[in-house]
Parts: structure tokens; C-alpha cells; sequence
């Protein structure tokens, strides 16, 4: 098993020397505008509606999916190897501005602008976001009169679950006490959150807003109304290799994706198992983006 | 890359080494979990390794364990133990996904030891009017110890080595060190507690290593019976 891990790890050294060797050149109009996703099934799926929004206006698109975590892919957006890149607002201003402190959407938003290494564009922010969020479940909202974080307070030995690096993130339990007063023990429950939550090992649990099983298993989000959370929307970032008719396009997918839009599309890639192509082209066509 | 005064830094703190995930906790569910999983394979393994080297018999078994070992998918079977029995049972998950890991070696160990004992020794031991089970108990395990905690060494680092998983499956382990490291890019985090386990796996390994040689010196050689 180690070795699989620094296998891995030096894959990913390997992708990181590997792009980042490559100086940036000034691209052609006609070189294909190069898209990239996450290795996550719902950013794929953003990343899909682009090219294909791309493709349908005739530009020629290259399509450089699954490429793992941000450590990995953001030195290749930055060299000039991806041109074109699904992000989320909150996420991507926390790796390049790690003391940033906005949480509401419009000022991670303007921040991040900012924030960008030269040359990279922050296109419009789409309205659907996917963000932690803290959900408990029905029996437990409704036993305990809870909709808001802040309804917590008044509650005793709330179990809080979530990965690892929850344990010191600002909106852990440290963030919790200091902006809403609420006490819990962290429990790291890993890649097992959600089940943990459901078999009642803990009360709360962190999970991302856009979760297909948030739906499935009818979990309740605890709204955040002092804004604990960093807001996390969905923001393309383009390389100057987008023209303006491109980024024109690309603003109307973002326009049109609703927060429930992305749960729904996330859903029919869980429960239905259609490649992230098929999920895209449907939506864009029901949108009328696509004929 | 290794930042020293870092890295100093983070095993200096005592906030890394208290509360529910500090270090002190986080070694000993690390080591927990590790001696568990080992006894309740040894449980098995070494009865049915002796067994099967007694009786010469079945020794396909050992050698399709041998590279079955070989074949199972580590992370695979812990989260699919895990996800089968429920998270409300994810430590004894954890703990039959990890006695899976440290079953051949076991196995492997014991039955090498009495196969490879000469055939005269104990052909002289039945000649004497030994029973089956004084021959197992007299002349097969002492002369067989060694090579017993041999595969208690290799399960030992097997194990250890992958607890670093356990966290993954919401469980403690110096791996959480590492992953929580990782996902906060805190690398002195990740150097400090790779260290830890690099220095539990070799201090272990060495540990039964020097039983093992104790073992052989006190009952690999042949000594006289005591006469009742």
C-alpha cells in the first residue's frame, strides 16, 4: 500500500514538474482551447458543458478531464497548459489566499478576481455553488427544533463529523463556537461521513451543499445566516487563449446552471450512472443552449 | 523540500501530542489496532500453519494463500468490510480487513517451520512412543518458533504500514496525521507523522526480531526431555 502512495505521490510530482516546464507560449487562434476538470464526477460534468457549448460554436476544444486535486492541476492552468477550467469561488481564493477572510459570495468573488496569477480570468460566477455545508438528519431536526447552525447553542454534546482537516478548517469547531456558540467533539469520520451520520455516530456532519445523497437520504442543511461558510460558487477560469465570443458562451451555461440544476445533475450521474457527456448535452439542450 | 527547524517545531508543540487526535492517542490506537488485528489472525493461522505442516497436507493452500496476499486490494477490502457491515461495526471492519493482511505470512511462517524440521528428528521422536500431539508439542512448535515469529515480523509490518488507512474509514492511526496533513498542506504534519511511523515499523519490526533470535537460541536446540 505505501508504495501505491508514493507511486502516487510521485505521479503527481511528475505531472507538476512536468507542466510547469513547459514555458507558456502565445496560442494560435486555431490551437484548441485545452479544458480541464477535477477528478470529481460533477465538475466533469461543468467541464463537459463548456466543450460542448465550445464545440457546438465551432471552436475546436481539447479536453484534459480528471486531473486530480487542485496541488496538481492549478501549476498547469497557471503554465498555460489548460486554458479553460471548471473552479469553485471560496475553494480556489482559500489555495491561493490561504488568511483570506471573506465568506459571502459577492466578496469571495471580488477577492478572487483579484487574486489570480496574471493572465487568468475569473469569468462570471454561476449561481449553483458547492460548498460544506452542515446537515443532520430529518428525525434529528425534528426531535430538536433545528434549521439554523445557530439554533445549536442551546443544545449539549453535538458530535460533529466530517474528514480529517475539519478538526483546524475556520468553520470547524473552533469557528462554530466563536460565531454561533456552539460546542462540539469533533469526530473524524473520514470517506464514511455520510454513513456515519445516518447510523447515528454523530449528530452533524459536513458535507458538500451540491451531494447528490443530501437529496437521497433526506438530510437536512443547516442554513448559516452569519455566514460561517465560505461561499463556493461555481466560477470558469479562462487563460487569454478564451476569446471574447468563447467567453460569451461560457457566461450563458454559467447564467443558466441553478444551485438545484448542479444537485440535479449530480444525481443523474449517481443514480444513473450516464457519462458525464450524455448528463451535459441533456441539460444544455433542456436549457435551450443546445439544440 | 524538508524543512528541519519546521519539523522541530511540530514535535516540540504539545498540542500535537494531546487531546483525542494527538500523537500519544493516535500511537496507541495505531498500535491498538495493529496488535489486535495480528492476535485475531494468529488465532487462526498458526494452528492451521502447524496443522497443515504436521500433516503434510494442504500445502496448496499455504502457497494459494501466499499469493492471494499478494493480490488483495488493501483499500478495496477495508472500505467494502466497512460499508458491508455498517459504520457502526467499522473497527471490527477494520480489524478482519487487516487480520486478512497479516493471515499468510502467519500461515506461512508456522507451516514452513515444521515442514522444514529433518525428517529424522521426528521420526526418532515417534520411535521413542511419542503421541501426534507430544511430537507437535515438544518437538514441532519449539523447533518451529522461530520461523513462527518470523511470519509474526512480516505480518507486523504488513499491518502497520497499513493502519495508515484506518482514518479513511473514520478510525485513528498515525494516518491521520498524514491525511489531515496532506488535505491542509501542513508537510511538517505529514514528515513528523510519516516519521512516527517509520519509527514504530522499524522498533517493532526489531523488537520481535530480537524474540526470534531468543527464541532460537533457548529452543531450537535440541534439549533433553523432562523425564515425569
Amino acid at each position: 500500500m505505501k508504495l501505491t502512495r508514493i507511486a502516487a505521490v510521485a505521479a503527481s510530482i511528475g505531472l507538476i514538474l512536468g507542466v510547469a516546464g513547459c514555458a507558456p507560449s502565445a496560442v494560435p487562434s486555431s490551437e484548441p482551447i485545452v479544458i480541464g476538470s477535477q477528478a470529481y464526477y460533477s465538475n466533469e460534468i461543468i467541464a463537459e458543458a463548456y466543450a460542448l457549448v465550445l464545440e457546438d460554436a465551432g471552436f475546436t476544444v481539447e479536453r484534459k478531464f480528471s486531473l486530480g486535486q487542485r496541488d496538481v492541476y492549478v501549476p498547469a492552468i497557471v503554465a498555460g497548459e489548460i486554458d479553460l477550467f471548471p473552479e469553485y469561488t471560496g475553494n480556489l481564493l482559500q489555495f491561493f489566499v490561504p488568511t483570506a477572510t471573506e465568506t459571502a459570495a459577492e466578496d469571495v468573488y471580488a477577492a478572487l478576481a483579484t487574486s489570480l496569477p496574471e493572465g487568468l480570468t475569473a469569468l462570471a460566477m454561476s449561481p449553483a455553488s458547492d460548498q460544506d455545508s452542515y446537515n443532520v438528519t430529518q428525525e434529528f431536526a425534528s426531535a430538536n427544533g433545528v434549521e439554523s447552525i445557530a439554533d445549536l447553542a442551546s443544545l449539549a454534546d453535538i458530535t460533529l463529523g466530517g474528514a480529517p482537516e475539519l478538526a483546524e478548517r475556520p468553520y470547524g469547531p473552533t469557528g462554530l463556537l466563536a460565531m454561533y456558540g456552539v460546542t462540539v467533539s469533533f469526530e473524524a469520520t473520514g470517506d464514511t461521513t455520510v454513513e456515519s451520520l445516518v447510523a447515528g455516530i454523530v449528530d452533524m456532519a459536513n458535507v458538500y451543499s451540491a451531494d447528490p445523497r443530501i437529496q437521497q437520504l433526506g438530510l437536512v442543511t443547516l442554513s448559516d445566516p452569519l455566514g460561517l461558510f465560505l461561499a463556493s460558487n461555481v466560477v470558469p477560469i479562462a487563460s487569454e487563449a478564451v476569446n471574447a465570443d468563447a467567453r460569451a458562451l461560457i457566461d450563458a451555461v454559467s447564467a443558466a446552471m441553478s444551485a438545484a440544476d448542479l444537485v440535479a445533475l449530480n444525481v443523474r450521474s449517481v443514480d444513473e450512472k450516464l457519462s458525464a457527456a450524455v448528463i451535459a448535452r441533456e441539460w444544455l439542450v433542456s436549457e435551450g443552449l443546445l439544440d | 523540500m524538508l524543512d528541519l527547524t519546521e519539523l522541530g517545531a511540530w514535535f516540540s508543540d504539545p498540542e500535537n501530542w494531546a487531546g483525542r487526535y494527538g500523537l500519544w492517542n493516535l500511537v496507541a490506537e495505531h498500535l491498538t489496532l495493529t496488535f489486535v488485528a495480528i492476535v485475531v489472525a494468529a488465532i487462526v493461522a498458526v494452528p492451521l500453519g502447524v496443522a497443515i505442516g504436521h500433516l503434510g497436507r494442504g500445502e496448496f493452500f499455504v502457497v494459494g494463500l501466499g499469493s492471494a496476499s499478494r493480490a488483495i486490494p488493501t483499500m478495496g477490502l477495508l472500505f467494502a468490510l466497512v460499508l458491508v457491515m455498517g459504520v457502526q461495526f467499522r473497527e471490527l471492519s477494520v480489524v478482519l480487513a487487516l487480520s486478512a493482511i497479516a493471515l499468510p505470512p502467519l500461515v506461512a511462517g508456522a507451516y514452513s517451520g515444521v515442514t522444514t524440521i529433518p525428517p529424522w528428528i521426528r521420526d526418532s521422536a515417534t520411535a521413542q512412543g511419542m503421541t501426534a500431539w507430544q511430537l507437535v508439542r515438544h518437538v514441532e512448535l519449539p523447533l518451529a518458533a522461530a520461523s513462527i515469529i518470523g511470519g509474526f515480523r512480516i505480518a507486523y509490518i504488513q499491518v502497520v504500514s497499513t493502519v495508515v488507512l484506518a482514518p479513511l474509514v473514520g478510525l485513528g492511526g498515525v494516518g491521520f496525521g498524514i491525511i489531515q496533513g496532506l488535505a491542509l498542506r501542513n508537510f511538517s504534519q505529514v514528515t513528523a507523522s510519516s516519521i512516527v511511523i517509520i519509527v514504530i515499523t522499524v522498533a517493532g519490526d526489531r523488537l520481535i526480531g530480537l524474540s526470534q533470535k531468543f527464541l532460537s537460541d533457548r529452543l531450537g536446540k535440541p534439549k533433553p526431555l523432562e523425564t515425569s
